[in-house]
């Protein structure tokens, strides 16, 4: 299996780099046990609903702070809807109703007092599909500045070349800051939008399968992105590729069925799972 | 060539059935043959209007037709029957030959022939005029008494076809008037069948004399019976000057005197005494001042002159707004001739008349100031007369030759300036844009300006515009961006049903029904709108002050359930607050009793100076509003909910709100479809006939006003074609207003268009 990841990586650069990296993040990890840091986000007993069906069953997992957590298991297991609850995004659907909570920092984000708006300040989120708006790339990624009312222009201009070098897309779109976004490749756009994500500085996240539409050696820059990400973000990602989530991720969940049937360390996952199912899932056989 | 290995059979499975390759092919040349038809026909009805309208802008066609040659003799006068089968010449013995031109030398052998009136064994002729609208000759003798005669000319139709013209006159007996025993020098004479009187000018020892009989009608049981003197009229003192023309209109009430020097006196007759009421030069600013011509055009409300230098102008009677009385003005210039006129005919059918001098002949159009027809002849005219029809012209030359002219004018007024100009009409005191194609008289002029028509289209579409956009934009935001999905899927149906209401309905709603209740309460109808607009905002901006906790009770997408009934109470409030303010506000002294009386309707026109109609452009904006809205709501609703749901999210991802994400993301990216939405809704507000019809008074006025009605091009058509006679002048200038339509929707439509595909190039989604 790892050949395997290796082969696929081999187009893009530093993967060794990436590995000892994990590897240290992994140490941190142990360092800091069961301190805050590893119970950054709370998921408590989460149900979720669509109208009357049921799509999460009592989820419980902690999210530590500063690691990247992937979240796999095969279509319709709930791991996007998951996802999409952090900043509640899902809030835009009819019908839709929760049980349980979830808690970032020791808060509910279900808490009345607390306005989703905020919350969505705090949480950033990178979609499947790249969907940079119809805007120069300079407005995409100051859009979060601009609709929170800030639009002093050194502080713009600041905070474009920032994320920009943040998203490793700087040195390839410096020049055409004013060009539409549209005119950027495939791999080139998902890198703005991570770049828009984080303009605003939140602190978690969010990414929905980012590279599913993505070429390897668009998919391998993402990778290295994330990696460097992490240092300062808490990030969840979505994923359906495995070698992926080995590649990228310090912990991972695997939901089935609404369920979550085993949450724990990436390698644990990947190398010695305690479930059955979720050593079906990894190895490939079904799913 | 390279050696082909043997080819195998197909298996059958793989071939194709040629029923669907036949198919495949027929359909793609019909929808082909379909495609291009729709665009040819389109193309057709352009075509079809196009040649509707151009015989407007053709001019006259003139040839001559027939030449007969008439017993020599001095003629004075020429006057011809309908079909100018039968003219006639008066000479100055006032004896009048008349000559057949249809069947000369036929079974009648009536080439020529001549009657004259009995009394002419007694005194001699001074003076001979011929009315040709009442085919009425009036003689002035020798010895200072005047008599008329009617030349009653009758068709009959015999039964082998064709037509026969014959003739008969009537005379009056000699009535005296002015000096006995002088000859009449000038005569006029006007009657507009209450009315008569007769107008003659004598030259007694040197000095010229002028007198007036006012003449009545014996009325009988057995019908018309004698005119007979009722009263005379000494009216010499008026004249200072060499009397050159005298003319009297056909409603008896004035009399006009070309005098030698230039100057025209106008004395105005009240039917009990004459009084002068203007003196004016008609060419002050030329060098020669004499008038060589003085004639009425059809109406008797315009002069036309022309000076001895050959300078032609028309002076037309209008109100005087100082004077309050109707007095000449200088109202049309035509190219000058090359010398006085010494022949005019007007024509009896329309504002046109026939002049010249010698050999050259111009027919000009008096409402235009457009010459239709000039030419050299080739022979000296000294007679001319414009068919009753308008179809023929005849020129006597000197040589006693009878010329005959085939006139093909049939749209002797359209012209750009008719349409599109400023004209100054008879009785206007300044050029305007005016659209009145009929009147109550035959010698009514028509009134063809086609700007009261776009302007009142352009107002109508306007006003309803500016209820219209605003409501569904942001109806159309509010339901796709705010609006619970459940709720939309109600929501949405019903405005569609709304766009399906025949517009009949409206209308008639609107002008039995709203346009009496709006203008008794315009105050309040304002004072609703701008309550519900002002606590809307105000509304709004509370709610953002709310303590969040009572703010969470409402869920997003619901709060319409908190703000409907608070904006509908303050609408209320609004409407009852206008009586209030209309009481307080909006008072006039009442006209009769002096009382002080609160009413809008009253005071707007005093207060501005416009005018309030009851059907006015407010009632249309409101009700064609309706029409429209459900067109931009729809069409704005689809482009905004086909705006791509990655947008959205991705907005709101990054910590936007909704009302964010609607005007910054979701309005630029949707701003093709909404322009296509305002062009739709647009060229349905241009078009649309049946409110506009039913809701205005369909008065083509040229303002903006929004308490005064308009006529829209469409509605013009729908209210005028049943009028409009086929292939006529009224007929055409309705395409032209159709072409003009055609036209603008065409030009916003393309303009449209073009913005439309910029926009989505700019805003396109990547796929």
């Amino acid at each position: 299996m790892n050949d395997k990841r290796d082969s696929t990586f081999a187009a893009s650069r530093g993967s060794g780099e990436i590995r000892q990296k994990r590897v240290q993040v992994g140490q941190r990890q142990k360092q800091t046990g069961n301190d805050a840091h590893a119970r950054y986000i709370q998921v408590r007993d989460h149900s979720f609903f669509y109208g009357t069906t049921q799509v999460l069953y009592d989820l419980n997992m902690d999210i530590p702070e500063r690691h990247v957590t992937a979240l796999i298991g095969p279509s319709g297991c709930g791991k996007s809807t998951l996802l999409r609850n952090f900043n509640r995004m899902n809030d835009l659907i009819d019908g839709i109703s929760h049980r349980g909570d979830i808690l970032i920092d020791g808060r509910s984000i279900y808490d009345p007092y607390l306005e989703v708006i905020s919350l969505r300040k705090r949480i950033g989120m990178v979609f499947q599909k790249s969907n940079p708006f119809p805007k120069s790339i300079y407005e995409n990624i100051v859009y979060s500045l601009r609709v929170a009312g800030r639009n002093r222009r050194a502080e713009l201009d600041e905070t474009v070349e920032r994320s920009l070098r943040a998203a490793a897309l700087w040195d390839e779109v410096k020049d055409r800051l004013r060009e539409t976004a549209f005119s950027l490749s495939g791999g080139q756009m998902q890198r703005l939008c991570i770049a828009r994500a984080i303009a605003n500085r939140p602190e978690i996240l969010l990414m929905d399968e980012p590279c599913s539409a993505l070429d390897p050696v668009a998919t391998g820059k993402i990778e290295d992105l994330i990696h460097q990400l992490k240092e300062e973000y808490t990030i969840i990602i979505v994923t359906h590729n495995m070698q992926q989530a080995a590649r990228v991720s310090d912990r991972t969940a695997f939901l089935y069925m609404g369920r979550l049937i085993e949450y724990n360390d990436t390698e644990k996952i990947f190398t010695n799972p305690t479930e059955e199912q979720t050593e079906a899932y990894v190895s490939g056989r079904f799913g | 060539m390279t050696k082909q290995p043997p080819a195998k059979a197909i298996p059958e499975r793989f071939i194709v059935r040629p029923a669907t390759l036949w198919f495949d092919r027929f359909m793609n040349y019909f929808i082909t043959v379909g495609g291009l038809s729709i665009i040819i026909a389109v193309s057709l009805i352009f075509v079809f209007i196009l040649l509707q309208v151009l015989p407007l802008f053709r001019g006259a066609q003139v040839e001559p037709q027939d030449s007969f040659s008439v017993p020599q003799d001095d003629y004075v006068v020429m006057g011809t029957d309908e079909w100018a089968e039968l003219p006639f010449f008066v000479n100055r013995r006032g004896e009048l030959t008349f000559l057949d031109t249809v069947d000369p030398g036929g079974p009648h052998h009536r080439t020529a022939f001549t009657r004259a009136p009995a009394w002419l064994d007694e005194t001699d002729v001074g003076v001979v005029v011929y009315n040709p609208l009442l085919s009425q000759l009036v003689y002035g003798t020798a010895d200072g008494r005047f008599a008329i005669l009617d030349v009653q000319y009758e068709a009959t139709f015999p039964e082998r076809g064709g037509r026969e013209v014959s003739v008969e006159l009537q005379e009056t007996p000699l009535l005296s008037i002015g000096s006995t025993e002088v000859p009449v020098q000038h005569l006029a004479y006007g009657s507009s069948g209450t009315q008569a009187i007769v107008v003659v000018i004598q030259q007694v020892n040197e000095r010229f004399e002028m007198h007036a009989v006012s003449l009545v009608q014996q009325r009988t049981l057995l019908g018309d019976g004698q005119w007979s003197v009722s009263q005379s009229y000494d009216l010499s003192e008026h004249l200072d000057a060499a009397p050159r023309h005298l003319l009297v209109p056909s409603d008896a009430d004035a009399v006009l005197i070309g005098m030698d020097d230039g100057r025209v006196l106008f004395l105005h007759f009240d039917g009990q005494e004459f009084r002068k009421r203007q003196m004016f030069v008609p060419f002050r600013d030329r060098a020669d001042r004499a008038i060589a011509s003085m004639n009425f055009l059809l109406g008797d409300v315009s002069l036309v002159f022309t000076a001895s230098c050959g300078a032609n102008r028309i002076f037309s009677l209008y109100r005087d707004p100082q004077r309050e009385v109707r007095v000449w003005g200088h109202t049309k210039t035509f190219p000058d001739l090359e010398r006085g006129a010494s022949f005019y005919s007007a024509a009896m059918r329309n504002k046109a008349f026939l002049i010249g001098d010698g050999r050259a002949a111009s027919l000009r159009y008096g409402t235009t100031e457009s010459i239709r027809w000039q030419d050299e002849l080739p022979f000296s005219v000294s007679l001319a007369a414009i068919g009753p029809r308008y179809d023929r012209m005849l020129f006597l030359d000197d040589g006693h030759t009878l010329h005959s002219y085939r006139l093909d004018d049939p749209h002797p007024q359209a012209s750009w300036r008719t349409f599109f100009g400023r004209i100054q009409y008879e009785g206007q005191a300044a050029p305007e844009f005016a659209w009145q194609s009929t009147g109550g008289r035959d010698d009514f002029e028509r009134k063809l300006s086609l700007i009261p028509l776009i302007i009142g289209t352009l107002k109508g579409t306007f006003y309803a515009m500016i209820f219209a956009l605003p409501i569904a934009l942001l109806a159309a935001i509010y339901t796709s961006q705010f609006l619970r999905p459940g709720i939309k899927r109600f929501v949405k149906p019903v405005m569609e049903i709304m766009a399906s209401l025949p517009s009949v309905v409206l209308g008639f709603l609107a002008a039995l029904w709203l346009a009496p209740i709006i203008s008794n309460a315009v105050p309040s109808v304002l004072l609703a709108v701008i309550a519900i607009v002002v606590a809307a905002l105000v509304v709004g901006y509370l709610w953002g002050l709310l303590p969040q906790r009572i703010r969470v009770r409402l869920k997003p997408g619901y709060e319409f359930l908190a703000f409907v009934p608070v904006l509908l109470l303050v609408g209320y409030a609004g409407w009852q607050l206008g009586f209030v303010v209309e009481r307080t506000f909006f008072i006039v002294p009442g006209e009769s009793t002096g009382m002080q009386i609160a009413d809008f309707r009253l005071w707007f026109p005093q207060a501005t100076g416009l005018s309030f109609e009851q059907r006015n452009a407010f009632v249309v904006g409101f009700v064609m509003g309706f029409a429209v809205i459900p067109i931009i709501f729809t069409i704005t609703e689809d482009a905004l909910s086909n705006v791509p749901e990655a947008f959205r999210s991705g907005s709101l991802a990054l910590g936007a709100s909704r009302w964010q994400t609607a005007i910054r993301i979701v309005l630029p990216t949707a701003s093709a479809g909404i322009f296509s939405a305002i062009m739709i809704g647009l060229g349905r507000a241009v078009g649309e006939t049946m409110i506009v019809v039913m809701a205005t008074g369909n008065t083509p006025v040229t303002e903006f006003n929004p308490f005064t009605g308009m006529r829209t091009l469409s509605a013009n058509i729908a209210v005028e074609l049943p009028e409009a006679p086929y292939l006529g002048t009224l007929y055409r200038t309705l395409f032209l207003g159709a072409l003009v339509l055609f036209l603008m929707t065409f030009l916003v439509n393309t303009i449209a268009e073009i913005l439309r595909q910029r926009l989505r190039e700019k805003y396109r989604a990547v796929e």
